[in-house]
């Protein structure tokens, strides 16, 4: 029978690690010892060397994170058969990738939850466990044949039951621990991370250690109120919202500032040739950032339109990976939930995320009088490596300018 | 606390006997102007004379059944087989005779006779001069088995193995005579069937005996250093064995390696993992990792045998794959 390549936990509290690259084919023999593939975890890059000689008969995660203890190929005789994977493999290859959110992608985190991983079970169903793990289940009540092992061999060892324990609701979603009634007082409720809670730890922890500085400028949204009133009445179907016309204008702004619409690197700053505008949304599982592709090229219906689809795609937990990606630009918009203002942490790569408030009437001076207008006060949080005080000053004045006077913008 | 090399530990465990106990003497080849052909009884020739320190002929065979015979007489000889691998000599009679005359004379007769031998590779002796058969003995009923690992221990467990009234085969590491350690000022006899927790952890318990006890002490210190914890055990007498050391350790790690230098094909290592498997099964989160020599004679040259025999590396191996890290 065919020899599972699993894999391999490197080092203490590792849960996954991302395939980079295969150093072999299909087909190709591989000897014990020999490189196999190359392994990106948190802290290095490796390469894993083959368990045991023979043929590469599949390879069944061509390249993405897997959890540990999961099959990823296998080796064995010449034309020897290979078993049929459980099904759903968390990251088959044919799979729409659920990879490790890549630091060129603009997506603050996967599009989809990983499905929790088969139980590893032999051929004959039975499931591989440890003596101690095997009593620790039994005496905690626990099915082993619920848990993923991560010992040698996809074995099931002390710490899976340990960690099954820790989470008794292993696989279900965290927001389902809310419906089960009131915790009782005095206890901690342990909510345990999804992939999305990690890439998202992640990806912000990242993102703290950039230097930025903060802007902030307010807005009289009369006409934009007025504009998103008229659209419609024209073309009720669509909803125009004042998303909507903030997603246009701070793409004519970005085009018009390039030096914002930015990305850092060691070698160069990137400057991109269009707009993909990302809008920060509260989905169930987290936040995700979906992004609208050249809003500087759309009309307000035709964004309208692409941003109701996305967002309603993001609720139901459905979005896709380049849904996510190639963001330039990030609106994160609090203003549903009275935030006057506030500032946002920035979603590397880009340089800029635009924070904003809601949209209330103040008391303000026109022309020498007090009046009452529906403002709305915006924080641009810029990367500083990138871009500097006045430009990002510029473009934040253009991004103003052309809400007070929509028309500017097109 | 007064250091002794483990060489001058077995002298000095023979000699303080010798002094205070007329019954013991000592038997050997080239035991007596030579000091034997490790230099463990140079100048007790001198001190003790012909008749105490007795140089025998070439078989080994005779002076084992010697020895035997003055053990039912009442007196408490050591006789010292110069290489392990001539106790295939010797066997007859400490295999047939010294294990059995106890139980056969329905108790009348006691056979208090140590049988000190030395072996191991790590100085390129060759296949005939180097061999590790202490579980050839631990095989036989009737018999007690020490392998001792440090001055300390060797003195201490030499002294209980001479006023043992059973036959004792004492096994003794040829490379670890020079090494030296602390000792207590006077002679603590060390009980047989006790063994010796040389470092505590948390995370494998390493079984190891003789040079391997060494070496397994290097491969706990490299592991620590990648956050494993090891607990470092010597059983130290092979028969009896200390068994609820060794389970109670596991019980507590949870994994096991057990580390010798003789193959591991039948060895010592294969009985303390089936006491291990069976007393402590609902305990082991692994399956227990056995480290010996390759099933193969001793190469004379010095990088075949460093091939062969196992070192610090291959135990951190073990340790390794039982922690699956």
């Amino acid at each position: 029978m065919a020899t599972e390549v699993i894999l391999p936990r490197l080092g203490q509290g590792m849960e996954s690690g991302t395939i980079v690259r295969w150093l072999k084919a299909e087909g190709e023999p591989v000897e014990k010892g020999e490189p196999l593939f190359e392994l990106d975890t948190d802290k290095v890059t490796q390469e894993v060397e083959a368990e045991t000689a023979g043929v590469l008969l599949k390879i069944a995660v061509a390249e993405g994170e897997v959890p540990v203890g999961q099959t990823v190929a296998f080796i064995g005789a010449e034309g020897e058969d290979v078993p049929d994977l459980p099904s759903p493999a968390p990251a088959a290859p044919a799979a729409p990738a659920a990879p490790a959110p890549d630091p060129a992608s603009n997506s603050l985190l996967q599009a989809e939850e990983e499905p929790t991983p088969a139980p590893e079970a032999s051929g004959n169903g039975r499931v591989k466990a440890s003596p101690l793990a095997r009593r620790l289940a039994r005496e905690r009540g626990i099915d082993l044949a619920t848990l993923r092992g991560t010992g040698p061999e996809g074995r099931i060892v002390a710490e899976d039951v340990e960690r099954a324990e820790a989470a008794p609701a292993a696989g279900a979603p965290a927001s389902n621990r809310l419906l089960q009634g009131p915790v009782p007082a005095g206890e901690i409720e342990r909510v345990p991370l999804s992939n999305v809670r990690k890439t998202i730890a992640r990806r912000l922890t990242e993102a703290w250690r950039i230097p930025v500085f903060q802007l902030q400028a307010s807005a009289d949204m009369t006409r934009v109120n007025e504009l998103v009133a008229r659209l419609r009445e024209r073309d009720p179907d669509v909803r125009v919202t004042v998303t909507d016309v903030l997603t246009k204008v701070c793409a004519q702004a970005l085009m018009r500032h390039r030096e914002v619409n930015a990305e850092f690197t060691e070698e160069a700053i990137l400057l991109h040739p269009s707009a993909n505008v990302g809008l920060a949304v509260a989905a169930p599982q987290g936040l995700v950032v979906p992004v609208i592709r050249s809003a500087e090229r759309l009309s307000l219906t035709e964004i309208a339109g692409v941003r109701a689809e996305l967002v309603g795609r993001a609720r139901e937990n459905k979005l896709r990976a380049d849904d996510l990606e190639g963001g330039t630009c990030t609106i994160s918009n609090l203003g549903m939930f009275a935030v006057e203002r506030f500032t946002a942490v920035l979603n590397p790569p880009q340089a800029a995320i635009v924070a904003v408030g809601a949209t209330e009437d103040r008391v303000v001076p026109v022309r020498g009088e007090t009046a009452v207008r529906p403002m709305v006060t915006l924080t641009g949080t810029f990367d500083h490596r990138a871009v500097d005080g006045a430009p990002a000053a510029a473009f934040l004045q253009t991004l103003t300018e052309s809400l007070e006077d929509p028309g500017l913008a097109l | 606390m007064p250091e002794l090399s483990y060489r001058e530990a077995v002298r000095d465990a023979l000699s303080t006997a010798m002094r205070q106990d007329e019954d013991v003497f000592i038997m050997g080849e080239d035991i007596a102007e030579m000091g034997g052909s490790m230099g463990v009884t140079h100048g007790m020739l001198e001190e003790f004379g012909k008749e105490r320190v007795r140089n025998t002929p070439i078989s080994e065979m005779a002076l084992a059944g010697a020895a035997i015979g003055a053990a039912m007489q009442g007196m408490r000889p050591v006789a010292e087989i110069m290489y392990e691998d001539f106790m295939t000599l010797a066997a007859e009679q400490v295999v047939n005779q010294a294990a059995k005359i106890r139980y056969m004379s329905g108790g009348q007769l006691a056979v208090p006779v140590v049988f000190r031998t030395q072996g191991g590779a790590g100085w390129s002796p060759g296949a005939q001069h180097a061999q590790q058969l202490e579980a050839w003995f631990v095989h036989v009923p009737g018999l007690k088995v020490v392998f001792a690992s440090t001055p300390e221990d060797v003195r201490g467990l030499l002294w209980s193995a001479i006023y043992d009234d059973n036959p004792v085969v004492f096994f003794e590491h040829r490379t670890l005579y020079p090494i030296k350690g602390e000792v207590p000022q006077e002679i603590e006899p060390i009980p047989l069937g006790r063994a010796r927790v040389h470092r505590e952890g948390e995370d494998v318990t390493v079984i190891a005996t003789g040079r391997l006890v060494h070496e397994s002490l290097k491969a706990a210190d490299e592991a620590e250093r990648d956050g494993i914890s090891v607990e470092v055990v010597d059983p130290r007498t092979l028969q009896p064995l200390d068994e609820e050391t060794l389970v109670s350790s596991v019980k507590k790690t949870n994994r096991a390696v057990v580390a010798h230098e003789a193959v591991t094909r039948m060895g010592f290592g294969a009985e303390v993992a089936s006491v291990l498997q069976y007393q402590a099964f609902d305990w082991l989160d692994a399956p227990i990792e056995r480290v010996g020599a390759k099933f193969a004679p001793l190469p004379f040259a010095p990088v075949m045998e460093a091939f062969v025999v196992p070192h610090a590396e291959d135990v951190l191996a073990a340790i390794r794959r039982t922690v699956g890290k």
